[in-house]
């Protein structure tokens, strides 16, 4: 479904992706690992071609989204549903104005039953109660589970993208958005996160690619990454095993 | 501060310094790295692209002012903000400019035994310069940087990218409430403005310099022509068009955190008071070509 092809990128002169090339099919439940501000968001923002490539393909469902315009990409957005890091709520609205926000635009329904769809989504987040609060009243958990609501009312996503959607969250809120976006993958829907926590990485996905130095230097499943002949990446697995140090394979 | 003991860091042994036309002997330990054409290169393409972008922004945000959807809850909120909101300082401020003109031209003109001209200098100069001027800049530091700022750190906190994923268009949902706005609220301000400086003006006239409240009011109506009005009120939509555009592109270029932030405000501002300053003039060259004024 999602295909990179010689994919680079570069802010400015600071080149982030130096040739990135993987596919991934929409059922797949995938962690990109990596460094931070190695370029993984940016895997993500050029997906939904939120920022042109400097060359290379992008390749969404067969089609090349590489020169598409924004209002053509309209229609290859409404596939994906993304939760950036943080949430990105609106901070001038309430917690129901946020999720019902693509319903108002969208949708021809009532109060009512913008109200209804409103309380059916945040009770799958497990936020019913936060109906009424303000965004800053909201914990940093609270904040990513909100934003999985508002994305679930967009549209009816073939594939989540999760922008480090634990960092910044103490383990038990942590464990809470890793069961939350198991459970939205149970009817085959995969995913796409991105993050540098590997410990989360390994409870949610089956796949998982390593960015390092602006490209994929490993792709494979959990048993491969365990013992993946890169450093870095034991750096990272020191993480759920702390006596390695991230020393055990070099 | 570094202790005695501490030890400093080795020597390179070379420097590198990325200008290409510098010469050094070839023993030198400065090595010349070329990397100054490509800094350059990206410099001149982000500033032809940001100009490319502003253009684009000031066009489609004009035009969405008569194309659907109509964002009316945004509108109504941004014109609370820059009208509401700036209607305060902008009469404090108007309220003293014109009461520190009418005193200086009081004294300057009484000495050449022309006082009662006060009133129509005062008149004039509110009327056709300084209240679309002061109103715009004061108008530019408080809704302007507003702008900006909010922006910014939408843009910051990825709600513009969540935005364009929803498939709703940031120009239209954020850019034209703005300019709609400000092209609404600048004028109105300006109006009440040159109002208020045309009371300090009395104030000041009539109480302090002693002159005769009614030669006042009526030198006042004098100048109340329909050039002078109409040089006056064509200035603030302008004005208010271009601090809109300036601000939001500003807001929306805004890129590395809370500096990135600062810095995208900061310029908004600047940027939008030499506009200003910049565009007054142009304006009134035009317009006392067009209404018929000989210099």
């Amino acid at each position: 479904m999602i295909s990179f092809d010689g994919v680079r990128f570069s802010y400015g002169i600071k080149q982030v992706l130096t040739g990135v090339d993987f596919s991934i099919n929409s059922h797949e439940r995938v962690a990109i690992l990596g460094e931070s501000g190695g370029g993984k968001t940016t895997i993500l923002r050029l997906i939904l071609k939120l920022i042109r490539p400097d060359s290379g393909h992008i390749i969404i469902d067969g089609e090349d989204i590489t020169d598409k315009t924004e209002r053509e990409l309209s229609q290859m957005r409404r596939k994906f549903s993304i939760v950036f890091q943080e949430g990105a709520l609106f901070d001038s609205l309430n917690v129901k104005e946020n999720v019902a926000f693509c319903l108002r635009e969208y949708t021809r329904l009532s109060e009512d039953e913008i109200d209804s769809r409103v309380r059916e989504l945040l009770r799958i987040v497990g936020l019913e109660e936060a109906l009424e609060l303000m965004t800053e009243e909201l914990s940093g958990g609270m904040h990513r589970r909100v934003a999985v609501a508002r994305s679930l009312a967009s549209s009816e996503p073939k594939m989540f993208l999760y922008d480090e959607p634990t960092s910044g969250l103490d383990p038990v809120n942590a464990d809470n958005i890793c069961k939350l976006i198991l459970k939205l993958s149970q009817n085959g829907r995969g995913f796409i996160i991105v993050t540098h926590k590997v410990f989360d990485a390994m409870k949610v996905a089956d796949r998982f690619m390593f960015l390092k130095d602006g490209m994929i230097v490993f792709d494979g499943d959990r048993e491969k990454l365990v013992h993946a002949p890169v450093p870095e990446i034991q750096l990272f697995m020191a993480e759920i095993n702390p006596k390695t140090e991230g020393r055990t394979i070099t | 501060m570094r202790k005695l003991e501490e030890p400093f860091p080795p020597r390179c042994d070379t420097i590198e310094v990325p200008f290409r036309h510098m010469t050094v002997p070839p023993d030198s330990p400065i090595k010349i790295i070329a990397c100054d054409d490509k800094m350059n290169t990206e410099k001149i393409k982000e500033y032809v692209n940001g100009l490319q972008d502003f253009y684009f922004l000031s066009a489609e945000g004009l035009v969405g002012i008569v194309k659907k959807p109509f964002y009316l809850k945004d509108t109504v909120e941004q014109m609370d903000y820059a009208g509401a909101g700036s209607s305060l300082i902008i009469l404090l401020v108007s309220l003293f400019i014109g009461m520190a003109l009418s005193l200086q031209l009081s004294a300057e003109l009484s000495s050449l035994g022309l006082k009662m001209y006060t009133g129509m200098i005062v008149g004039i100069s509110v009327i056709r310069e300084i209240g679309p001027v002061t109103a715009a800049l004061v108008f530019a530091g408080r809704v302007g940087a507003g702008m900006a700022s909010e922006l910014g750190s939408m843009i910051l906190g990825h709600q513009v990218d969540t935005l364009r994923v929803f498939g709703v268009d940031p120009i239209k949902k954020l850019v034209t409430p703005r300019i709609f706005s400000s092209l609404v609220m600048l004028p109105s301000l300006t109006i009440i403005g040159d109002a208020v400086s045309l009371l300090g003006g009395y104030y000041i006239s009539v109480f302090v310099s002693h002159q005769s409240s009614t030669f006042y009011w009526s030198s006042i109506r004098d100048v109340l022509t329909f050039e002078n009005v109409f040089a006056g009120s064509i200035k603030p939509f302008i004005f208010g068009y271009l601090i809109a555009c300036i601000s939001c592109h500003m807001g929306l270029s805004t890129r590395g955190g809370a500096l990135g932030l600062r810095r995208s405000t900061t310029r908004a501002v600047v940027v939008s008071m030499i506009v200003v300053i910049i565009s007054d003039f142009m304006m009134t060259r035009i317009l006392l070509d067009v209404l018929g004024f000989s210099v």
